[in-house]
């Protein structure tokens, strides 16, 4: 191959290192006012109403909105779920949630006057956790909303598979292992903030937002304000960042409406303190019994997972039904009951992230394997070997058959960790691996190519550049399919009025489907361009382009003049060479209402050292592995794993949001600890395995998320190693290594 | 207020209130994007800029600190299309994703380089961790930086 495969120079690099790039928080419209938020103080209460006439007359304020000024709209958006109005109408469920919205001629001015602004609000028992919530009987927090558990009023969705007789295999177990795992809430910290400019003119509502998810956003207006789709446009500049913060609606539809109360472009740019209290990943705790059989295998597996999905659904239920699907493997397990719980409390709401539920499910899986292995006397990755599943087999149920050899991959792992070798005095060894089902279910990728009479090509596919490359690897993919210089490839970013659909930008799923769009729509433009050199030259056996040249064997000449003569135009009427493409992947029977697209498998192996005096955790050495099928980029899919990792360790080592009583108490970066340069492992080494057994083109696997999915257990299996003592609470601070390495705890004084 | 400072090697005249912050001069009324807004608290380092040489979070430096001074922003470090050394030392090793810190990261490098030529790894590491990526692991940032004080 001559493009794909090799680690061009990005796309987007020369502007993101010159300070060019455009992001949503740096768009300008002329006439744009500057809209601030006002938000709730309260964790739980009736919104009586709100005062908003001081705020009204404050310097430059063109309008202050709050739900009673939208009667004709409804106001709720969500995945699954609809049950989050982008303003509070008669209730307000967490502290920052916005009750109303101000306009005004600057950023300042706007902020001065949401200051003024006065909610009146008659506060409710705050149900500060999942925990809460589940015991509260009598206190609903969507008291509209018929529960999934007529027994549990606030739990918002509630998903279980069963396979064979888990209840039996446990109680014929010769051992059964039963814990308790929890898994925090963590923040994204996308480090640019949240940001949307809306215009609403006679073409009707055009926004633009850092958003994973175009489409879904525009479903989502198109529906809140009543206007057809064809009238809504949703444009993604550069991203600044996402991690799943910035899928389905977050800010858009406020935006949107303060613009039509404003009747001017308006643009609203939130602080990092709200974009903290605007989605996190779910808090979980998950209880894990599995039964070990006479011969050391695993007969069966009980898994409940509580996920506190905050104060609205977002993307919670589906969270609730990947990780308990995801629970179920990547052991051969013949009895399986999972059950995974969304539940409300009066936190800020939780939704996707990086992984999507499957880093909770993964923590508590790898831990209690360890521990089994541990306790039957065997070494944890001939453990883990034996009882993997094997390629072909099915994952859960009759599911899509496994595409990656486990065993072999944790196996590479292992081995450049040095596996087996001698440990050095005072450290341990820890592995891990983790799979998830991925591309996200039932989803459907369109793409158009176009080749230029010059030469020059435009690739029309809605990717959000998150960051993740995916604007440079679709332009790979568009390059080595048509034969042409990545040089000559132009890749537009997400609009929907020019790219086409697409579902979003999540799941690791962008490459598989969109990337697969976009190699039809290359492959339709081909076809063209061959179908004329056979007209015109006779030949089109492996035509390549070069510049504005086509070159078959030893001819060469303008593709315009191949363009003039085939179509029989003069070069100004020519037009251009263009196809669409799309990739789908079907509604289906299977546990998630889809077949896996592919599975994303990241492998972790840490050597760690622990600070008896401090309980600090040093990662003397760490090795990735990330199962990608064929890496079109290999310095990008470095790249996704290398931060996957580092993010990992984030939630690993040292990131938690704290909540008191539904308050979130660290939410600046200051309290909010996320990784630095000097949190690196010492020694740091990401494998990419590329057997080209993926959906995706040439081979091709989704990546980004695998290297997340198993750093918490392989760190704290090496902690186990290092001191034997085993902790199920994540992060592993030092206070909390501290505490556990102690022999006997310390009595509180 | 009146502000006279040099900037990205323009004599340039501000006028502005007594409580103005650089960030919010450059990107809102001078245009020049390039310099990012994130955690407002001089904790992240995106907004990195050099005063007289020197690296200065944006986000909490007022515009009146800078009066006699020389301000450079990530548009000021390129000359026209010939990228500075920092820049494609970012551009060999794919050191960037986003690219929201990217400015920042790079304007926090040339401060190294210019404060501490012969950096060893720890040195640049700790010089470094005052910027937050996100994305990227900071491997192939710490690999970029290293370039730049190995030439």
């Amino acid at each position: 191959m001559r493009v794909a495969g090799r680690s061009e120079v990005r796309l987007d690099i020369v502007d993101k290192v010159t300070g060019a790039a455009r992001y949503a928080s740096d768009a300008v419209v002329p006439g744009m006012a500057h809209a601030a938020l006002v938000r709730s103080t309260v964790g739980h209460g009736v919104l009586r109403g709100v005062d908003t006439a001081v705020a009204l007359a404050a310097p430059g304020v063109h309008c202050v909105v709050t739900m009673a000024d939208f009667p004709d709209v409804d106001p709720f958006y969500g995945e699954w779920v609809r049950d989050q109005p982008f303003l509070a109408r008669d209730r307000v469920r967490f502290i920052g949630e916005p009750v109303a919205g101000v306009v005004a001629d600057t950023e300042e001015h706007a902020h001065a006057a949401a200051a003024l602004v006065v909610p009146d609000i008659e506060p409710l028992p705050v149900l500060g956790s999942a925990v809460e919530s589940l015991a509260a009987a009598d206190l609903v927090i969507h008291p509209d909303r018929a529960s999934e558990d007529p027994e549990l009023p606030n739990v918002c969705y509630r998903s279980s598979f069963e396979y064979g007789d888990v209840d039996a295999a446990l109680a014929e177990a010769t051992y059964v292992h039963d814990a308790t795992y929890t898994f925090p809430a963590v923040y994204h910290y996308a480090m640019e903030p949240h940001a949307v400019l809306a215009t609403w003119s006679s073409d009707g509502l055009d926004v633009i937002s850092g958003t994973q998810q175009p489409f879904k956003v525009r479903a989502d207006l198109a529906r809140i304000f009543n206007v057809p789709l064809g009238q809504v446009r949703v444009r993604a500049p550069y991203v600044g960042g996402a991690y799943g913060s910035k899928g389905q609606s977050k800010y858009e539809p406020v935006t949107a409406a303060m613009a039509r109360a404003a009747g001017r472009p308006v643009r609203l740019v939130i602080s990092i303190g709200d974009a903290f209290h605007t989605v996190s990943r779910h808090h979980a705790t998950i209880r894990m019994r599995t039964g070990i059989g006479p011969d050391g295998g695993i007969v069966g597996r009980d898994t409940v997972i509580t996920y506190d999905t905050g104060a609205y659904a977002d993307k919670g239920p589906r969270v609730a039904r990947k990780g308990a699907y995801r629970a179920a493997g990547p052991y051969r397990i013949p009895n399986i009951r999972s059950v995974g719980l969304s539940v409300y409390s009066n936190r800020v709401p939780a939704g996707a992230f990086r992984g999507f539920s499957t880093p909770q499910v993964v923590w508590a899986g790898e831990s209690a394997i360890d521990e089994i292995a541990r306790h039957l006397g065997v070494d944890p990755l001939g453990y883990r070997r034996q009882h993997l599943k094997r390629r072909g087999e099915p994952f859960l149920g009759d599911d899509s058959p496994l595409d990656a050899d486990l065993a072999e991959g944790l196996g590479v792992t292992a081995e450049a960790l040095g596996w087996g070798s001698s440990v050095p005095t005072g450290r341990g060894r820890g592995l891990a691996v983790g799979v998830k089902d991925g591309g996200g279910g039932a989803a459907r990728s369109e793409a158009e190519v176009r080749l230029h009479p010059d030469g020059s090509v435009e690739v029309l596919a809605a990717t959000s550049e998150l960051g993740q490359g995916a604007k440079t690897v679709m332009g790979q993919i568009a390059a080595e399919v048509l034969g042409c210089q990545l040089a000559d490839v132009q890749v537009r970013l997400s609009d929907t009025a020019v790219t086409p659909f697409d579902r979003g930008t999540n799941a690791s799923r962008s490459t598989i489907g969109v990337g697969a769009a976009v190699e039809r729509a290359a492959e339709g433009v081909r076809r063209q361009v061959c179908q004329a050199a056979e007209e015109v030259l006779g030949i089109s056996e492996g035509l390549i382009l070069d510049g504005s040249d086509i070159v078959v064997g030893e001819h060469r000449q303008p593709l315009m003049e191949l363009v003039c003569a085939s179509r029989k135009l003069p070069p100004e009427e020519i037009g251009a060479y263009s196809a669409t493409g799309f990739s789908g992947n079907p509604t289906g029977s299977g546990p998630l209402g889809a077949a896996a697209a592919f599975y994303e498998v990241g492998y972790s192996a840490a050597e760690v050292e622990v600070d008896p005096e401090t309980g600090q955790v040093r990662i003397s050495r760490f090795v990735s592995a990330a199962d990608v099928g064929f890496a079109i980029n290999p310095a990008a899919c470095e790249g996704q794993d290398e931060g996957a990792t580092v993010m990992g360790i984030g939630h690993t080592l040292l990131e938690e949001l704290e909540f008191v009583d539904g308050e979130l108490v660290n939410g600046t970066l200051v309290d909010y600890r996320v990784p630095r340069t000097t949190d690196l492992p010492d020694d740091f080494r990401s494998i990419l395995i590329q057997n080209r057994d993926g959906p995706g083109p040439f081979g091709s696997k989704g990546a980004g998320e695998g290297g997340l999915l198993a750093v918490a257990p392989a760190i704290a299996n090496a902690i186990a190693d290092a001191t034997g003592v085993r902790i199920r609470e994540l992060p592993l601070t030092p206070e909390r290594v501290w505490r556990a390495i102690q022999p006997v705890e310390p009595q509180e004084s | 207020m009146h502000v006279d400072l040099v900037l990205n090697g323009e004599l340039t005249a501000i006028e502005c209130a007594d409580n103005e912050l650089i960030l919010d001069v450059v990107r809102e009324r001078l245009g020049l994007t390039g310099t990012k807004r994130s955690c407002d608290m001089e904790v992240c380092g995106s907004c990195t800029v050099l005063l007289d040489g020197l690296a200065a979070s944006a986000c909490t430096t007022l515009v009146a600190e800078a009066d006699g001074k020389e301000l450079v922003t990530i548009e000021g470090l390129s000359d026209g299309d010939e990228l500075n050394p920092v820049q494609q030392a970012f551009v060999d090793h794919a050191a960037v994703q986003c690219g929201f810190c990217t400015p920042g990261m790079i304007m926090s490098v040339q401060a190294l380089a210019m404060d501490h030529p012969d950096a060893d790894d720890e040195t640049i590491s700790e010089y470094l961790s005052g910027t937050i990526c996100r994305c990227t692991g900071y491997v192939k940032i710490l690999e970029a930086a290293r370039q730049v004080i190995s030439e």
